[in-house]
Order: C-alpha cells, then sequence, then structure tokens
C-alpha cells in the first residue's frame, strides 16, 4: 500500500518541477534538441557515403544480382562471360536475366580542352531495367546507332548537355539523344547510359561477350534466397549471386569499412554521441541541482531515494522525449538541405529514428541514475 | 580582467563543465578541419613528390590520377630547348593495375608507377634507395602504407599483377588517397610489360631546369617548342591546378564545411547555454554593482570576457586531444592527418567567435538588470 502511494506522485511532480521555470527548462529543452539534432546529422552523413554508393543500383529493378566473385563494389564488380548469364536464364525461377555492361573512356569534347572520364552503362533499354522514367521514356533514342543518353548530374566540366550535340567518346563520334535523371553518385563525374550495340561499338575490345552485371528478375512468388542458391549452381564457378540484402551490406560494408570515409564520418558520429551524453547529462544533473534542497526536504520528510529516483528519472524521460520531437522534425528538414546542397543522399529512415529514440531514452535514464547519486548523498541536515 | 577571471576560477566545478562542453565542440570542428586538409594532402603528396622544377603532361588531362599518355618524342624535344638539364619521362596508371594479395590470393585495383631506374622522377629517399633493384625485369617496390587488405607489408617476395609473375625487391612509405588504396612502383619497361590492352605512353615529363635559369622563361620556351596538345606547369602550378580541381569538383569541400557548421552551432549553443547559466545566477552580483554606479558597459564587458576565457578553456585542451586523435586516427586510417597553424589560427577564431556571439546574445539579461527587481 505504501509503495503505491511513492510512486503515484512521481510523473506529476516530475511534470511541476519542469515547468516550475520555464525558462530554465526552456533553455534544457534547447540543449537536448540539439543535441538529438547532432547526432541525426552525424548518421545521416554516415550512412549518406553507403547509400551513395548503392545509388546506381537503388534505381534499378531486380531481385538477383550476377556477378563475378571477384566483385569489390560497384566500381569494380568484375567479369564474366556471357554465357554463364544464359544459363542462369534458362532456369524455370527466371522471368527475366539481361546483362549489364561498364566501362571508363575518355569524353574528348569536355570544356577548355580537357578530357574527363566517363562513365558508360551498356544494357538492353527494351528490358527497361531502370527505375527512371526519364530513361524508360527514352529507350527508342537508346536503340538509334551511335546515341547515348547523359545524366543529367553529369558536371559541367564535360561541356554542354544539349539534345544533338556531337561528342566524341574514346574514338568514336557519339550523338547526345538526351539526359536522363539519377545521379553519378560515386561512378564518376559523368554518367552516360548505351544500349548493348553502341556500348559495343564504344569499347570494341570487349564487345558484349563479357558482362559485367546480370540483373535478374524472377517469376512470381519465387524465394529470392531459395533462387538464390540454385541459380548460383547453375551459373558455374567464377560467379556469385547476390540479393538485394546482400548487396545492400557489402556495399555498405565497403564504403564503411574499406575507405576513408567510413573512419571520418564514424569518428563524427562518435563525437556526437559523447557531445550528446554529456550534454544530457549536465542538463539532468543541474536540474537536479537546482532542486536539491526541496528533494532534500522530501527525504527529511520520509520519501524514500527510490521514489526519488523515480521522480529524477521522470523529469530526465520527460525533457527527453520533449526534446526529441523537434529535433526528429529539425533533422528532416536539415536532411532536405543537405541533400540539396552536398548532392549526397542523406535519408531518414525508420529504422533510425527508433535507434535514436531508443539512445535518447537509454541517456535519459543513465544521467537520472548518475545523478540521482548525488541526490542519495544529499543529507538533509546539510541542507538547512 | 580580473574580475571575468576570479567569476571564472571561483567554481571550479562550473568551470569543468563549460570547459569540458565547449571543448567538444571545438573537437568536432578540429576533426572536420583536420580530414578536410587531409584529402586535399593525400591528393597532392605525390605531385609534392616529383623531383622536377616542370613538369609537362597532356593538354587534356584533367587531374593527376588519370591516364592521358603523350608520345616519348615531346621529351626528345623538351630535352633540346636550351636551359632544360633534363626531361625525365613518369609512366603512370590508376585503373588498369591488379595486384594479388600474396597472402589470401585476392585481387585488387592499386596505382602503378613506373620510371627509368636510371633516370629517377620521385624525390621520396625510400624509392630512389631501391631502384637499382627495378633494373631486373619483373620487380616492383611496394607501398609499405597502404592499405592493410592489399597484403603489402607482409614479407611476401613475389605475386602477381595483372596475372603476370612479379617478384617483390623492396618498399617505400606513401599511404592510400582517396582514389587509390595503394601503389607499386616499378621500371618503364616492367610498366610497359604489365599493362595489357592499353596504349603505352608517358603520362609526366618531369623536367630539370639548369641552375641558376629561371624557371618561367623555360616554361615559355617549353611551351613554343612542344605541340598544342602539350601543357607545361610550373610545380606549384601543378599542385594549385590539383587542388583546385578537387576543391570544385568533389563533394568533400561541403561535406566537410557542414560538419564544421555543426561544430560551430553546438558550440554555440553551448556557450549560450554556459553565460546565460552563469549571467542568470550571479544577477544580484551585477545588480548590486550597477546599483553601486558601475555602468553597463563594464559589465557587459566582463561578460564577453569571461566568454572569452571559457572558450581558451575549451580550446586549450581540445587542441592538445585533436593532435593526439590526428596521430591515433592518422595511423589507423592511414590518413595524413596534422596539426598546422592554419588549423589552429581557424579553429581558435571559430571558438572565438562563437562564444562571443553567443555570449553577445545571452548578455541581454544583464543590460535589463534593474537592481530594484533584484532584491
Amino acid at each position: 500500500m505504501i509503495g503505491l502511494f511513492h510512486f503515484r506522485p512521481t510523473v506529476p511532480l516530475a511534470w511541476r518541477i519542469l515547468t516550475d521555470d520555464k525558462r530554465r527548462t526552456g533553455l534544457a529543452l534547447v540543449g537536448i534538441f540539439m543535441a538529438i539534432l547532432l547526432v541525426f546529422v552525424e548518421l545521416g552523413f554516415f550512412y549518406a557515403v553507403p547509400r551513395g554508393g548503392l545509388l546506381l543500383y537503388d534505381n534499378m529493378r531486380f531481385d538477383l544480382l550476377l556477378a563475378s566473385n571477384e566483385y569489390e563494389y560497384q566500381a569494380q564488380p568484375g567479369a564474366f562471360p556471357l554465357s554463364q548469364l544464359e544459363r542462369v536464364r534458362s532456369s524455370t525461377d527466371v522471368a527475366e536475366a539481361t546483362p549489364i555492361y561498364f566501362g571508363f573512356t575518355k569524353w574528348k569534347s569536355g570544356e577548355g580542352d580537357l578530357w574527363p572520364d566517363i562513365f558508360v552503362i551498356g544494357f538492353d533499354p527494351a528490358n527497361h531495367i531502370f527505375i527512371p522514367d526519364s530513361i524508360n521514356r527514352q529507350s527508342a533514342v537508346l536503340e538509334r546507332a551511335d546515341t547515348v543518353l547523359v545524366d543529367s548530374a553529369t558536371r559541367p566540366m564535360f561541356g554542354p548537355l544539349d539534345t544533338g550535340r556531337i561528342v566524341e567518346i574514346g574514338d568514336r563520334k557519339v550523338t547526345i539523344g538526351g539526359q536522363y535523371v539519377l545521379g553519378t553518385g560515386f561512378m564518376g563525374l559523368g554518367v552516360a547510359l548505351a544500349s548493348t550495340a553502341n556500348f559495343a561499338r564504344l569499347f570494341p575490345q570487349r564487345g558484349s561477350a563479357i558482362a559485367n552485371l546480370g540483373a535478374i528478375r524472377l517469376k512470381a512468388g519465387v524465394d529470392p534466397d531459395r533462387a538464390a542458391g540454385d541459380l548460383q549452381k547453375l551459373a558455374g564457378s567464377g560467379t556469385r549471386i547476390f540479393t538485394r540484402q546482400e548487396l545492400d551490406a557489402h556495399e555498405t560494408a565497403y564504403w564503411t569499412t574499406r575507405t576513408s570515409v567510413g573512419i571520418i564520418f564514424g569518428s563524427g558520429l562518435l563525437i556526437s554521441l559523447v557531445v550528446g551524453i554529456m550534454i544530457v547529462y549536465q542538463i539532468v544533473s543541474t536540474q537536479v541541482g537546482r532542486q536539491l534542497s526541496q528533494f532534500a526536504t522530501l527525504k527529511a520528510i520520509g520519501y524514500p531515494d527510490r521514489s526519488l529516483a523515480g521522480t529524477v528519472s521522470a523529469m530526465s524521460l520527460l525533457i527527453v522525449i520533449a526534446g526529441f520531437v523537434p529535433a526528429l522534425a529539425a533533422a528532416w528538414g536539415l536532411y532536405s538541405l543537405i541533400r540539396q546542397e552536398t548532392l549526397l543522399p542523406v535519408t531518414m529512415s525508420e529504422l533510425r529514428v527508433l535507434a535514436v529514440f531508443a539512445a535518447a531514452l537509454a541517456m535519459a535514464v543513465v544521467s537520472a541514475l548518475l545523478s540521482v547519486g548525488a541526490l542519495r548523498r544529499a543529507d538533509p541536515a546539510d541542507v538547512f | 580582467m580580473p574580475l571575468a577571471w576570479r567569476n571564472l576560477i571561483a567554481n571550479k566545478q562550473r568551470l569543468l563543465r563549460s570547459a569540458a562542453g565547449i571543448g567538444f565542440a571545438v573537437l568536432l570542428m578540429l576533426m572536420q578541419l583536420g580530414f578536410e586538409q587531409a584529402f586535399f594532402d593525400s591528393a597532392l603528396v605525390v605531385i609534392r613528390g616529383l623531383d622536377g622544377d616542370l613538369l609537362i603532361q597532356s593538354v587534356h588531362k584533367y587531374q593527376f590520377a588519370t591516364r592521358n599518355p603523350f608520345p616519348g618524342t615531346n621529351l626528345d624535344i623538351a630535352r633540346k630547348v636550351p636551359g632544360v638539364a633534363d626531361a625525365r619521362p613518369l609512366y603512370a596508371d590508376w585503373f588498369d593495375f591488379f595486384w594479388k594479395n600474396p597472402t589470401d590470393g585476392k585481387v585488387f585495383l592499386v596505382r602503378a608507377f613506373g620510371f627509368d631506374p636510371d633516370e629517377p622522377v620521385f624525390l621520396f629517399a625510400d624509392v630512389n634507395a631501391n631502384r637499382e633493384k627495378l633494373k631486373e625485369p619483373g620487380t616492383v617496390l611496394v607501398d609499405r602504407q597502404a592499405r592493410r587488405f592489399l597484403g603489402m607489408n607482409g614479407g611476401a617476395s613475389e605475386t602477381e599483377i595483372n596475372g603476370m609473375k612479379v617478384k617483390i625487391v623492396g618498399g617505400f612509405a606513401l599511404g592510400p588517397d582517396f582514389v587509390s588504396d595503394g601503389t607499386v612502383m616499378m621500371s618503364d619497361r616492367t610498366f610497359v610489360s604489365l599493362l595489357r590492352g592499353s596504349a603505352p605512353g608517358v603520362d609526366l615529363g618531369v623536367v630539370k631546369v639548369r641552375p641558376g635559369d629561371d624557371p618561367a622563361a623555360i616554361q615559355q620556351a617549353l611551351r613554343k617548342a612542344l605541340p598544342d596538345t602539350m601543357a607545361v606547369f610550373t610545380k606549384p602550378e601543378l599542385i594549385e591546378f590539383e587542388r583546385k580541381f578537387q576543391a570544385a569538383i568533389s563533394s568533400a569541400g561541403p561535406i566537410f564545411a557542414m560538419g564544421t557548421v555543426v561544430g560551430f552551432v553546438v558550440g554555440m549553443l553551448i556557450s549560450y547555454q554556459i553565460t546565460y547559466t552563469d549571467v542568470a545566477d550571479q544577477l544580484p552580483q551585477y545588480a548590486t554593482l550597477k546599483a553601486i554606479g558601475y555602468r553597463t558597459g563594464y559589465l557587459l564587458r566582463v561578460v564577453l570576457e569571461q566568454a572569452a576565457l571559457n572558450a581558451l578553456a575549451g580550446w586549450v585542451p581540445a587542441v592538445l586531444v585533436s593532435i593526439l586523435l590526428y596521430r591515433v586516427i592518422g595511423k589507423v586510417a592511414l590518413l595524413p592527418l596534422h596539426m598546422t597553424a592554419k588549423i589552429v589560427f581557424v579553429s581558435l577564431g571559430l571558438t572565438l567567435g562563437m562564444c562571443l556571439i553567443s555570449a553577445a546574445i545571452a548578455v541581454r539579461r544583464v543590460a535589463t538588470a534593474d537592481p530594484a527587481e533584484v532584491f
């Protein structure tokens, strides 16, 4: 009975303490807001890099991806003979298996006589492998001889990208048939799409017999994981098959562990977490400190430490939750701004929101418990 | 000044908390500034390591890390220009050399440089010390500071490049950059034999000017002598050309800038909270001082001085910790992270700026402190 009595006033008490001095609480909220926003921003940057690396795949339709087993990451995919993809196509699970070709060559019509490198993607336009409408609408354009589509995000260094402009790519004169909207990501400074035939003309040493990737679409109802195993055996040695999740994980692992960016943004993330914890702790302990005499009085009357700890925890959680909501809203807006300014794909995900919320709650509780340590030591006699 | 100082050290615990708060915000900025510099430095390290006064390359070459080979005859033309002491070829490639890790057999892309062992082009002492060994065909020197997954750091004596056997005859310390994970050096003959399918050709001509001659004048002479397809840079000009490209083209600039801005804003908020709390806590004292007759201007100055001292109290330890972190992260991530005067001054400016601005905003309280209200 007594236990019940003591727990009931916890939250209302915490609420009244917080709303008593609105200005101070407001300031505390601003601090929490900043701490959580900082964590969101650093998380955004950290995952933007692998997300950027996945830009092309995110804009492609496939259930499984066939690649050489020397596949490093998207820019170094290795290669395999077309015949292996054809074997995969023969399976009853497969609706479509279409080859993708990657090549780098010189764009000899850049500004100021410069020859920047262009990344060329060869594919069969009829298969509608890409998601963006701007590509699928121009399938007929791609089928024309010596014609390519150029990504609209291709840098100004490549010169004007007007439709009809004739440019020299590699050793061939090629017409720009139009532009499409996807993004160059980390593929390079400029990207162009070509039909398989045009790709072979641009890269005559390779032709179309050696492909870099095979985009596999399964029939309805087929389980991708099971099919991956079966098709792997069919395709033969020297290849591997990725499911979407495996591909995501592989590219993310590459960008976060194999490149400097992982360390750079990871350290920013780590520091922001430390700053966040520090801010939360400082705010909570300040709030507790201000109420020390009141808490000591309550102790003197007979409130158990447990109940006071409950009140402090409630205060801590209330502040953190109240600061979280505007921080989330601001983060959303900031993400959009960052996307515009830096062209980095900084995006929000439900998992991230939940993770940061959970972390914020954890920080709140830990800070509260640490501050409660000070409470315990509060000797009522000292205060008066 | 004494009042601000005494305020600062009066409450040690409070000083520690504010120094820590500001310090971490400064640390965030210092990390961004350090990484930004490492990004540019790593792109320029090889150019800086070229042993030449003038550099000849294709007029179409848009950045250092791309192949634009030109015929070696251009170097013969260069050598005949009066004032030119020597014009040596550098073969370079970034995307066609596949190195097999001798330990696990995995294959990776590496950067490759080739030169005549009798005509060294680099300033790197460790490369030049081993160049005689490169005369044997099929021999390479490896980058001991390459990314570890390349396996260049072990004791292996041979491996494969592009499917052909090579002997590892020595090492040098260079480190990766944002394009390449590691580097191999070899003789010009080995370079050409390993490079399959691509047209051989010199990528860079490293020119030494006769002692006493003006490089700028020789540069003009070379431009006249060489065809229009060739460009001639002084070494500082080529460094600037590359730096401009990296700054303009990569998204790195805005990313680092944004990271620094984030640190700045966080610092401002922390500093605002500190100043606001301090001033609010000491309002009675300030009001009393005003009542005695101290002018508001003097009190405002005290608050700002205190903010500046708080800023320094956070900045100094942050810089010291950064120096340590730069070393540790630099070693782990193989990045050239160094504390420089520029980073010190920029961070100091930003720190003082953010603390003074936020203090100025918080100080409105002092300006309106009415002595009567307080009592």
